[in-house]
């Protein structure tokens, strides 16, 4: 009984008539009709164009301010690398490894020889980017890292639960995870120069930081980053050729805003759309 | 109570034995997991190119094989395919016990275990894992509450607490909210464990949009596949039916439809991504695959054509899928075929290097990977919880026989009755 009374329920109702059939038909053509004729009238017309062009204007305004991205902030660290400066001696690489108490295994700053495709041999030392719209950021399940308002990746070690999803996600594999518990120093100090941050907790990863302890350190005493050594990553300091340059991209007097806007430059896989802050100036035989 | 279950259980020495040796594959487990817990993941072979491993597998196969839970709660309680009611508490039962592994694999994955609350404190709304997150923990709470009246019906419960059975009949009240919210959460998360590598732009391999739907598909053909294998192989056991023909040609049916469709999905993935298409990166990254590693080898012969044609085939075809040992070889096949295929997507992204550099000099080589004997270790217990859950859960718990069974006495109903008006109008 219970299914005849769902079969029941289930039957059809009434097909709709010619008329409603014609009817909704119609209504339909005319919507049409009217949708065009509305969006030809002027004063409708104008409005549009008008909404249109606000919309524009706002996205190339938000587009010269933060390069499409990315932080609001007043400054926007970044770093420019001159591959056709750098003669691969690796002294940014042991210096950072001092600073931030980095082993070789876990190195931030990395350096690898290369080749032009014309077959011009180079030197390519990559940091952290700190992309503005990061891959590693967006990823992580807690926010354990995020893209700080002056442009920085940050890594907050306290929140991190170790899923390692952000070393996956990083197209540059500039992140390296503690997988022990480190108690020795990293071995470059007595050379290089004392370490200035606590070693990392076991069960995180860990990336280059652009030193954020100098230029946290060095703003409020007014030092400037880029300039003010105290305030300047380790690595742009110990550059013997001035390969690296350091500064608020924000600032169009700073070093690297005026080595931007006078030398060719490229950042590294742009067709990813990471809109990273680390620009290259392109070592000789290579076309950009 | 040990005493009554002793008394009331005979024991036979082979499933003495059985048990016996999944206590050693779970001492092994907790061993290892307690090296895991001091040393940290150093302990793994792991490394920072290959970050992720044997454990991920572990974890997604478990949680794919646990989508029967979500898919036949659905077909009972939302789309009311009433004789599937026989089997809608093997189908939460094997939901908890699989995502409750996964659990357990994801723990030790962590590098910092002790802050897996997190997530449900540090919000990033954008990360595909954090939904993924917040999804399985709901989901399992949707899981123990569905469960919860099952248990409350086994006799050793009952013996204690005489009215749990009324308790876990107010519970089940509200089953069918329990399998729309399910539904919801599973679709959402079963996807989204795809997506975790769908959406990285920077590994070609992985970049597509077809790894969510084949993920989640592949779990529901996976998972409903699984409930009916483990119903045959516990029939074989006992040598007693307890689900009816038209139940086990629904159950195979139904996972042979969603298996074809994502056969056909599988083989347009491949067409549009590897034969008719040919971007370089990705062009580039098979030929390194299939160069170093055995992948196209596995992905022909073990995903394609064990885990999912010949399964296919024999859940498909009636005389075939009424023979129990070729519905047993399906289900190892599928079960094959979806591991093989966690472990290949896992591992076929990590393994090919990323090139970052402007320069053209090969310096990126392939990465590899082989687990360790810890990572081993841990994975043969979770496995040893897997079947150890289902060895005494099947021998405990009133896991067949219908959902309303604690209505009735302590006979088991004959679930090749068609429900009766009256059962039907109470659930109505």
């Amino acid at each position: 009984m219970n299914k005849n009374s769902n079969h029941e329920n289930q039957n059809h109702s009434e097909f709709l008539t010619r008329g409603e059939f014609m009817a909704m038909m119609a209504t339909a053509g005319v919507s049409v009709a009217v949708a065009a004729a509305v969006s030809e009238v002027d004063v409708l017309r104008d409005l549009i164009e008008k909404e249109v062009q606000i919309d524009l204007q706002g996205a190339i305004e938000e587009e010269e301010m933060y390069g499409g991205h990315g932080p609001s902030g007043k400054h926007r660290w970044g770093m420019v690398i001159n591959l056709s400066k750098c003669i691969g001696c690796q002294y940014c690489v042991y210096a950072c490894q001092a600073v931030n108490n980095v082993t070789d295994e876990m190195r931030w700053n990395v350096y690898k020889p290369d080749v032009t495709e014309t077959g011009v041999e180079f030197h390519m030392t990559r940091p952290c980017l700190h992309c503005q719209d990061a891959p590693c950021t967006s990823v992580c399940p807690v926010q354990a890292t995020y893209v700080r308002e002056d442009g920085l990746v940050i890594m907050d070690y306290d929140i991190c639960i170790g899923c390692r999803y952000c070393q996956v996600a990083c197209p540059y594999g500039a992140r390296s995870f503690n997988w022990k518990q480190r108690t020795e120093d990293s071995g470059y100090q007595e050379e290089w120069g004392a370490a200035e941050v606590d070693i990392r907790p076991r069960g995180v990863p860990e990336k280059c930081t652009f030193c954020v302890h100098r230029i946290d350190r060095g703003l409020p005493q007014g030092r400037v980053p880029g300039i003010d050594p105290q305030a300047t990553p380790a690595c742009v300091n110990i550059c013997p050729v001035d390969a690296r340059i350091f500064g608020d991209l924000n600032d169009p007097n700073s070093p690297v805003s005026q080595a931007i806007a006078n030398n060719p430059t490229f950042r590294l896989r742009e067709d990813l759309g990471t809109e990273p802050n680390v620009y290259y100036i392109p070592p000789e035989g290579m076309a950009i | 109570m040990i005493r009554a279950i002793r008394n009331e259980y005979s024991r036979s020495p082979v499933f003495v034995i059985w048990v016996g040796l999944l206590t050693l594959m779970l001492i092994v487990g907790l061993v290892s997991g307690i090296i895991v817990l001091v040393n940290g993941l150093d302990v793994t072979n792991l490394t920072n190119q290959v970050p992720w491993g044997l454990w991920i597998t572990v974890d997604l196969s478990s949680i794919a094989l646990g989508a029967g839970a979500f898919s036949l709660s659905a077909m009972v309680y939302i789309f009311r395919v009433e004789r599937l009611r026989s089997i809608a508490r093997i189908a939460v039962f094997t939901g908890l016990i699989g995502y409750t592994g996964a659990m357990l694999a994801l723990l030790m994955d962590i590098g910092r275990p002790d802050r897996f609350w997190h997530p449900m404190v540090y919000w990033n709304v954008h990360s595909v894992l954090w939904e993924i997150t917040i999804c399985v923990m709901l989901y399992s709470t949707v899981l123990i509450l569905e469960f919860a009246p099952v248990l409350f019906d086994s006799a050793p419960v009952r013996r204690i607490f005489p009215g749990a059975p009324r308790v876990g009949h107010v519970i089940h009240k509200f089953a069918p909210v329990g399998a729309v919210i399910g539904l919801g959460l599973s679709l959402l998360h079963q996807s989204s464990l795809g997506a975790t590598y769908g959406v990285l732009v920077a590994r070609p391999i992985w970049f597509k949009p077809s790894l969510p739907v084949m993920f989640i598909m592949s779990a529901v053909a996976a998972g409903v596949t699984f409930v009916l294998g483990i119903t045959v192989l516990y029939e074989n056991i006992t040598r007693r039916r307890h689900i009816s023909v038209q139940v086990r040609n629904i159950l195979g049916v139904v996972a042979g439809i969603v298996l074809a469709l994502y056969l056909y999905l599988n083989l347009w993935d491949f067409l549009a991504t590897s034969y008719y298409s040919h971007l370089p990166a990705r062009v580039e990254s098979l030929e390194l695959l299939n160069r170093f590693a055995p992948y196209g080898t596995t992905y022909w012969l073990v995903e394609i054509l064990m885990g999912a044609l010949i399964p296919v085939v024999i859940l498909l075809v009636p005389a075939l899928r009424k023979r129990d040992g070729l519905i047993l070889v399906a289900m190892a096949f599928v079960i094959l075929g979806v591991i093989v295929n966690r472990w290949n997507v896992t591992l076929s992204g990590l393994i090919v290097p990323m090139d970052w550099s402007p320069g053209v000099a090969e310096t990126f080589s392939i990465n590899a990977y082989r687990p360790s004997w810890i990572e081993w270790g841990v994975g043969a217990g979770v496995l040893g919880y897997i079947l150890m859950a289902y060895s005494l859960g099947l021998r405990f718990l009133p896991l067949y026989g219908g959902d309303d069974h604690h209505d009735e006495e302590e006979s088991i109903p004959e679930p090749e009755n068609p429900s009766s008006p009256e059962r039907s109008a109470a659930t109505a």
